[in-house]
C-alpha cells in the first residue's frame, strides 16, 4: 500500500442475489482513499455507491457477497473478515458512518447524552464524570447550544438538523480515522444542509479525519470535497480532483449530472436532462453501461467496456470519447461555461 | 466460511452463464473496422427507458415464498389430511356410529375396552366407539372453528374498516367497543347457555357475539396507520368513492395480517369450545366434540389403563392448533414483501 | 400587468389548525395570495412551514379553520355542494412528493393511472379507458406497455411520471405539485421539471409548485412566495425576488443554494436566519406591504424603511 493511502479498494466485485437472480452491484472497482482527504462518491440511487462504502464496514445486506477483490486498511484485508467481532475492531472505532436519516440512527428511548456517553465509554475508555464531560464536549463540538441542558433530552425534542449533529457527535466520539457520510443532508432543509456540511468540514480539519461523502447531488459537494469519484452502474466512470471534475469533466455522464442541476437552469428553456432510466443490473452489462442513455455513444460503447484514460495525473475517465481514434465532441453549453469559469486552467 | 465461498461461486456461475464475453480489442478492430467502431451509435429513447423491468408480482412472490417453507408445507399437508379424513371418515367401510352403544354377549355394554382390533381407539365409559367419536368430534370442532373465524373476520373487518377510515364514526365505535369489551366473555357464555338450548349453534352464536371485537380493533389500528399515506390522499383527490378506496387501497395491504389472525382464530374458537365444555356448559355428550371428549377423558385420567381416552383427543387438538398456528405465521411471513428478496 | 390577468385561485386569510380546539396548533396562519391563470406560483419554505398544508387545504384534503379558498370566484373551502366538490375533483389535481408512497403498490399501473376516470366519466367503455391510459403514459414519456406492471418495477423518476399521468388524465386546469422532485435523484429532477413545463405549455396548466429549495423554484415559477412557520414572509416575481431579496429569511434561503463551482462556493458566506431578529410586540403587529410592483414583504414599519433603502 502506498504510504499516504489509508483505505484501498482493489478490484472489488460485489454481488446480490435477489428473487432468484444475480445482481452485479459493484463490477471490479478500484479506488484509493488518501489520508486526511475529503472524497465525494457521486451517483444515482442504485448506482452502488452505498453498497461500495458499506462493504468497508461489513454492513452489506444479508443477500450480498463480496465475490472478489480486496479492501485494504492498515495492511489488513477487510474482505477476509467473517465474524462480527472482527468487524467491531473496524466499524465505529476506525471507520464511522453518518446515515441519511438521523432518526433511524438514534434510539428514541434514550437521552441523546447517554447515547454519546455509550460511545465515549466504549471507545475512549473513560469512566464516570470524565466520560460525561467528554460527552458534553462532543455535543458542544458539533455546535449544540447549552450542551449540559440538551444532554438530558430525547431525540424527538431535537429538530432534524440538530439530530444530525447528535449523530455526528456520536460518530466522532469514537475517535475514528475515517468518517463516511451517506447522504448526510438529503433529508434536511436547504439552509440546514449547508450548516451540516460546514460542520463536517470543520470537524474534518480539527480532528484530521478522512471523510467520504456519498451523494446523488454534485452541487452539494463543490464546497466540501477535495476529490470526486462519479459512480455509474457499479463502476467509477470519472475520478479527479474537485476542480478538475467541476471545471473540466470528461465523461458524458458527469456532463449530464452537472448540466441537469436546476440551479443552472434558465427560465423558459429546457434544462439539460439525462434521458431514460438507470440500467437494471440483473442484466449483465456489456460495453459501457451508460451507452443506452448517452447521446454521444459510439458503436464501440455497446461492444467493449472502455478503459480508464488518464486526463492528468489525478484525473481519469472511463469513456471511449477520450480515445485518440474517437471523433471530437463538444460538451453541452453549461460544461463549456464551467470550463470558462475554471479559466481553462484545468482543461 | 466454506458456505460463503460456495455461495459466491454459485452466484458467479449464474452470472457468467448470462455474460456474453466481450471480444478483445484486436478482434473487434478486425471485425468492425476502426472507423465504424468509433462512429456515433443511434440513440433510442425506448431502449433508455427500459431499464427497470424485473417481472415482480406481489402475489406470485408470496405464494412462492410460502411454498418454499418446508415446515409450513408439512403442516399444511397434515392439516388438509386431517380435514379431509374427518369429512370422509363416516363413509368409509367398517366404520362404527359415534353414538351407538356397543353391547356384549349378555347385553352388557362393552365399556372402557382398551384400543384393539375391534375398537381401534377403544371405547368410552358407556361403550361408544372412541375412533368414531374422535372424528365426529373433530368435525364438530372444526366446523365451530371455521364458522366462528369466518363471522369474526367478516364482522371484524367490516366494523374495523369503518371505524378506522370514517373519522366521524370513530367516537361511536370506540365507545361501543369499550362497553362490549368490558363484558367478560365467560359470563356471557354461561348466561347464554342457560337461556338457549345447548348445541353447536348456541356455541357459535355465543362466541361470535364478542369474538369480532379484537379483530375490529386490530383492523382499525392498521387502517389508521395506512389511511393517510399519499396514495390514499391521491385517490381522494381523484374522487374515488370510499368503498373502492377500502377494497383497492387498504384491504390488499392487510391481507397478510388478516390471514394470520384468521388462522389463529380457528384454533382459538376450538379452544374456546373445549373450555366451555370443560366447565360443563358446552355441548352435551350426544354431540361429540373435542371439548367433551377431553372432558370425559380427563375424568378417567387417574386410572392409567384408561388414559387413552384423554390421550387421543388431545393429540388431535394439538395437531389442529399447531398446524393452524404455523401455517398462519408462515403465510404472514411470506406475504411480507421483505421476504421476497430471495 | 398582473391586474388584468384572470385570477384562478384566491387564497384569503387562510388559517389551518391541527389538534384539539383548545390547544390547536396553527400550521397556516392568515395567509393570502392569488394564483393567476396559466402561471406557476412557487411556494417555498422549510419542512413544517405549512406549505404542504396550504396545498392540501386548497384541494379540500385538510379542513380550513379560517378564511376561504376560491376557485374561479367560487368558494371551495368548508362545506360545499356536491357539484362544487365534483368541480374541484375535475379541475384541481395533485402531484405528490414521495414517488414510493404515492402509488398503490398492490395495483397495476393501468388501475392507478385510470383511477380517477370513473369519477368524472361514469360508464366509460373499457376500450376507451385503455386507450386513455396508453395515451396518458405516452404523454409523460413512458411506454404504453408499462400499464400491465406493478409500481415496484419502476425507478423513482418513472414512478413520479406515473403520478403525473394519473393527475393529468383528469385534464385538470390547476395542478398542485407538492415537492414533486425533492425525493428524486438530481439526475432525474431535470427530466421531471422539463416534462412539467412542457405539459404546462401544451395544456395551459396553472401550477402551484411547492418546494423547499429556491433554486428549483426559480427555474419553473413566475412568482414565488416564501413561507416561514405558517406565515408568508415575502412574495414577488421570481426574478425580482432573486434580484432584490428583502426579508432576511429569503436571503438565508438564497445563500444556501449550493452552486456547482468549487472556487466561489468555498468563498461563500452562509447566512443563517434567526427568527428572534423579527419579533413583533403584540400591540404593533407586522405589516404586509407592496414595496415595488408585485413585491410584498412582511415586517414592521422600521423594517419596511430598511427594505425600501435596499431597493434603491
Amino acid at each position: 500500500m502506498k504510504e499516504n493511502v489509508i483505505l484501498s479498494f482493489e478490484d472489488l466485485d460485489i454481488r446480490f442475489s435477489l428473487r432468484g437472480q444475480v445482481l452485479n452491484a459493484i463490477r471490479g472497482v478500484s479506488l484509493d482513499v488518501y489520508r486526511g482527504e475529503s472524497l465525494a462518491i457521486v451517483g444515482e440511487s442504485g448506482s452502488g455507491k452505498s453498497v461500495f462504502t458499506k462493504s468497508a464496514i461489513g454492513l452489506l445486506d444479508a443477500n450480498g457477497t463480496i465475490a472478489g477483490g480486496h479492501i485494504w486498511y492498515n495492511d489488513k484485508d477487510l474482505v477476509t473478515f467473517r465474524t462480527e467481532k472482527e468487524w467491531l475492531t473496524i466499524r465505529g472505532k476506525e471507520i464511522a458512518m453518518v446515515m441519511q436519516d438521523p432518526m433511524t440512527s438514534l434510539n428514541p428511548l434514550i437521552p441523546v447524552g447517554d447515547q454519546i456517553l455509550e460511545a465515549v465509554v466504549l471507545h475512549q475508555g473513560l469512566r464516570g464524570a470524565a466520560a460525561k464531560r467528554a460527552a458534553v464536549e462532543a455535543l458542544r463540538a458539533v455546535g449544540i447550544q447549552e450542551p449540559e441542558r440538551r444532554y438530558k433530552q430525547y431525540p424527538h425534542e431535537f429538530s432534524g438538523g440538530m439530530r444530525q449533529r447528535v449523530v455526528i457527535a456520536i460518530a466522532i466520539a469514537c475517535r475514528p480515522k475515517i468518517l463516511i457520510c451517506d447522504e448526510p443532508t438529503t433529508a434536511l432543509d436547504v439552509t440546514i444542509q449547508a450548516q451540516i456540511l460546514d460542520l463536517i468540514k470543520e470537524l474534518q480539519q480539527k480532528l484530521e479525519l478522512t471523510t467520504i461523502y456519498i451523494t446523488h447531488d454534485l452541487g452539494v459537494v463543490a464546497n466540501v470535497a477535495d476529490r470526486i469519484a462519479v459512480m455509474y452502474a457499479g463502476d467509477f466512470v470519472e475520478v479527479g480532483r474537485c476542480e478538475e471534475v467541476f471545471y473540466d469533466p470528461r465523461h458524458p455522464y458527469t456532463w449530464a449530472l452537472l448540466s441537469s442541476l436546476p440551479q443552472l437552469g434558465v427560465k423558459g428553456e429546457n434544462l439539460y436532462s439525462i434521458r431514460g432510466t438507470p440500467p437494471n443490473l440483473f442484466y449483465a452489462v456489456k460495453g459501457d453501461a451508460f451507452a443506452p442513455r448517452n447521446p454521444w455513444a459510439l458503436k464501440i460503447d455497446y461492444l467493449k467496456r472502455p478503459p480508464y484514460f488518464q486526463v492528468s495525473e489525478t484525473h481519469k475517465a472511463r469513456t471511449w470519447l477520450l480515445d485518440p481514434r474517437a471523433p471530437k465532441v463538444d460538451p453541452p453549453e453549461h460544461i463549456r461555461q464551467l470550463r470558462e469559469k475554471g479559466g481553462g486552467r484545468y482543461a | 466460511m466454506v458456505i460463503f465461498r460456495r455461495r459466491a461461486d454459485e452466484l458467479g456461475d449464474k452470472l457468467n452463464a448470462k455474460l456474453e464475453q466481450e471480444l478483445d480489442m484486436e478482434t473487434l478492430l478486425a471485425q468492425e473496422g476502426e472507423e465504424k467502431l468509433f462512429s456515433f451509435a443511434e440513440f433510442s429513447s425506448e431502449a433508455s427507458e427500459k431499464g427497470g423491468y424485473s417481472n415482480y408480482s406481489y402475489w406470485r412472490s408470496t405464494v412462492r415464498a410460502f411454498l418454499r417453507n418446508k415446515t409450513a408445507m408439512f403442516f399444511l399437508f397434515l392439516m388438509a389430511a386431517t380435514l379431509i379424513f374427518s369429512l370422509i371418515q363416516p363413509f368409509l367401510p367398517g366404520q362404527k356410529d359415534a353414538l351407538l352403544i356397543h353391547n356384549g354377549e349378555y347385553g352388557l355394554p362393552l365399556n372402557n375396552i382398551p384400543p384393539g382390533k375391534e375398537f381401534w381407539f377403544g371405547t368410552n365409559a358407556i361403550g361408544q366407539d372412541l375412533w368414531a367419536r374422535i372424528w365426529a368430534g373433530t368435525r364438530t370442532s372444526l366446523f365451530i372453528g371455521f364458522t366462528v373465524a369466518f363471522v369474526e373476520a367478516v364482522v371484524g373487518i367490516l366494523v374495523g374498516v369503518l371505524w378506522g377510515y370514517v373519522r366521524k364514526l370513530d367516537f361511536l365505535f370506540t365507545e361501543l367497543y369499550n362497553v362490549l369489551d368490558n363484558i367478560p366473555q365467560t359470563l356471557l357464555l354461561i348466561l347464554l347457555s342457560y337461556i338457549m338450548r345447548p348445541g353447536v349453534s348456541t356455541i357459535i352464536f355465543a362466541m361470535s357475539l364478542t369474538g369480532w371485537l379484537g379483530m375490529a380493533r386490530f383492523i382499525r389500528n392498521q387502517i389508521i396507520i395506512i389511511r393517510d399515506r399519499d396514495y390514499n390522499l391521491a385517490s381522494r383527490c381523484l374522487g374515488v368513492p370510499t368503498g373502492r378506496i377500502i377494497f383497492r387501497n387498504l384491504l390488499p395491504y392487510l391481507v397478510s395480517v388478516i390471514t394470520l389472525r384468521m388462522a389463529l382464530a380457528i384454533p382459538g374458537a376450538i379452544g374456546g369450545e373445549v373450555f366451555v365444555t370443560y366447565i360443563g356448559i358446552g355441548l352435551p355428550v350426544s354431540i361429540p366434540s373435542l371439548g367433551n371428549l377431553l372432558q370425559t377423558g380427563r375424568s378417567v385420567m387417574q386410572m392409567a389403563s384408561l388414559r387413552y381416552q384423554m390421550f387421543f383427543p388431545a393429540i388431535l387438538l394439538a395437531v389442529i392448533t399447531v398446524s393452524f398456528y404455523i401455517i398462519g405465521n408462515s403465510f404472514a411471513d411470506a406475504a411480507d414483501p421483505k421476504s421476497h428478496v430471495n | 400587468m398582473p391586474e388584468k390577468r384572470e385570477k384562478l385561485v384566491e387564497v384569503q386569510n387562510l388559517t389551518v389548525t391541527f389538534g384539539p380546539r383548545r390547544r390547536a396548533f396553527k400550521a397556516v396562519d392568515d395567509v393570502s395570495f392569488d394564483i393567476y391563470k396559466g402561471e406557476t406560483f412557487g411556494l417555498v419554505g422549510e419542512s413544517g412551514s405549512g406549505k404542504t398544508t396550504i396545498g392540501r387545504a386548497i384541494i379540500r384534503v385538510n379542513p380550513v379553520a379560517g378564511g376561504v379558498v376560491k376557485y374561479r370566484g367560487e368558494v371551495i373551502s368548508g362545506r360545499v355542494s356536491r357539484e362544487t366538490d365534483q368541480r374541484v375533483i375535475r379541475n384541481i389535481q395533485m402531484v405528490f412528493q414521495d414517488p414510493i408512497s404515492s402509488l398503490n403498490e398492490r395495483a397495476k399501473v393501468d388501475y392507478i393511472v385510470s383511477e380517477g376516470l370513473a369519477s368524472i366519466h361514469k360508464h366509460m367503455p373499457e376500450a376507451e379507458r385503455k386507450e386513455r391510459v396508453a395515451k396518458a403514459l405516452q404523454d409523460v414519456g413512458l411506454l404504453p406497455e408499462f400499464a400491465s406492471r406493478f409500481p415496484h418495477e419502476f425507478s423513482g423518476g418513472q414512478r413520479q411520471r406515473i403520478g403525473i399521468a394519473r393527475a393529468l388524465i383528469m385534464e385538470p386546469e390547476f395542478v398542485i405539485a407538492d415537492e414533486p422532485i425533492s425525493a428524486l435523484d438530481v439526475s432525474i429532477r431535470a427530466q421531471v421539471l422539463n416534462l412539467m413545463s412542457a405539459l404546462q405549455k401544451e395544456r395551459g396548466l396553472t401550477y402551484l409548485f411547492i418546494a423547499h429549495d429556491l433554486s428549483v423554484v426559480r427555474f419553473i415559477s413566475d412568482r414565488i412566495a416564501v413561507i416561514y412557520q405558517g406565515k408568508l414572509m415575502e412574495l414577488a416575481d421570481s426574478e425580482q425576488l432573486f434580484a432584490h431579496p428583502l426579508h432576511p429569511y429569503t436571503r438565508a434561503l438564497l445563500s444556501a443554494i449550493p452552486m456547482p463551482d468549487p472556487v466561489t462556493e468555498r468563498k461563500k458566506k452562509l447566512l443563517v436566519y434567526d427568527p428572534a431578529q423579527n419579533k413583533y410586540p403584540a400591540n404593533d403587529p407586522p405589516l404586509w406591504e407592496e414595496l415595488e410592483p408585485g413585491h410584498f414583504v412582511r415586517g414592521s414599519q422600521r423594517e419596511m424603511d430598511e427594505y425600501r433603502k435596499m431597493l434603491l
